[in-house]
């Protein structure tokens, strides 16, 4: 079953819970090279783009998810758009729901646009992220 | 770092220059956890039509917006931030690796608030398109 605009709609339950460690804001600061104050000790604040860390598991129970037919090698990532209600914070659990938004379809591959929507387990909103993904036809 | 004083449309952003290297794809692949063989491989990227290893988008995206994040002083300010991928990054495997430079520009102000479109070059090809970050400027 190829994806298709019959898909606009479906949801993937909530991701396993994510508690944001004061090592990994570290590590991801140290690999965009971002020597900020807000991003170092036990108060750390993460980078914004952290969140796509953080929805990733999301991002992948869509891409194998088998009602899909997606294939994983031609899957490019086309846009990426965040809004925060606040930084993710050390010590945060927070969980993922993503949501298949909008679904295009062209000769030669097609657009699959999803939100994840990310709140901590007690039901805080705190950010969401939504990207669109271009999967490629390829040769049939 | 400190917060900008004096905030117009108009307004320019210090541009940042960053180089990325392989060891810098190897970093980030591990620290987002993201090990897509392209931003390793030149054999897997080659797969799929691409001139060699290329920078993962999300990179390329993180690094892109510490122009506003230096400018601004408080990343916690970031209310926004989107971007299209509309050119890859490609790294080739030696010392000097691709540079990236990123300027930005206040395009709006509203209610305490900036929106900042930002450009990103690599070899003078435009990586991102419509990048745009929105900020609290905090007064």
């Amino acid at each position: 079953m190829p994806i298709s605009t019959e898909h606009v709609g479906r949801s993937y339950p909530s991701t396993a819970a994510y508690q944001v460690s004061a090592a990994k804001i570290g590590e991801f600061a140290a690999a965009i090279g971002d020597p900020s104050p807000a991003y170092a000790g036990d108060q750390a604040i993460a980078p914004p783009t952290f969140a796509a860390l953080v929805v990733s598991p999301a991002w992948s129970a869509m891409f194998d998810d088998p009602e899909l037919g997606l294939a994983l090698h031609r899957i490019v990532h086309a846009e990426q758009r965040f809004a925060y209600r606040r930084p993710l914070r050390v010590g945060d659990r927070v969980v993922t729901d993503l949501t298949i938004d909008k679904v295009r379809s062209r000769d030669t591959a097609d657009f699959i646009t999803a939100t994840a929507q990310v709140r901590t387990e007690d039901g805080e909103p705190v950010c969401s992220a939504t990207a669109t993904f271009v999967h490629n036809k390829g040769a049939a | 770092m400190t917060a900008p004083s004096s905030v117009e449309v108009g307004t320019e952003l210090p541009t940042l220059t960053v180089r990325l290297t392989r060891a810098d794809l190897v970093r980030y692949a591990g620290a987002a956890q993201d090990f897509n063989p392209i931003h390793f491989s030149d054999r897997a990227a080659r797969a799929i039509g691409l001139p060699g290893v290329v920078a993962h988008g999300m990179l390329t995206m993180g690094v892109a917006l510490r122009a506003v994040t230096d400018w601004l002083g408080d990343p916690a300010r970031v209310v926004s931030y989107g971007v299209r991928f509309t050119s890859p990054v490609v790294v080739p495997d030696d010392d000097a690796g691709a540079t990236l430079i990123v300027s930005g520009r206040v395009t709006a102000l509203a209610e305490g608030r900036a929106t900042i479109q930002l450009e990103a070059t690599c070899e003078g090809v435009k990586v991102l398109g419509g990048a745009k970050a929105e900020v609290d400027l905090g007064n």
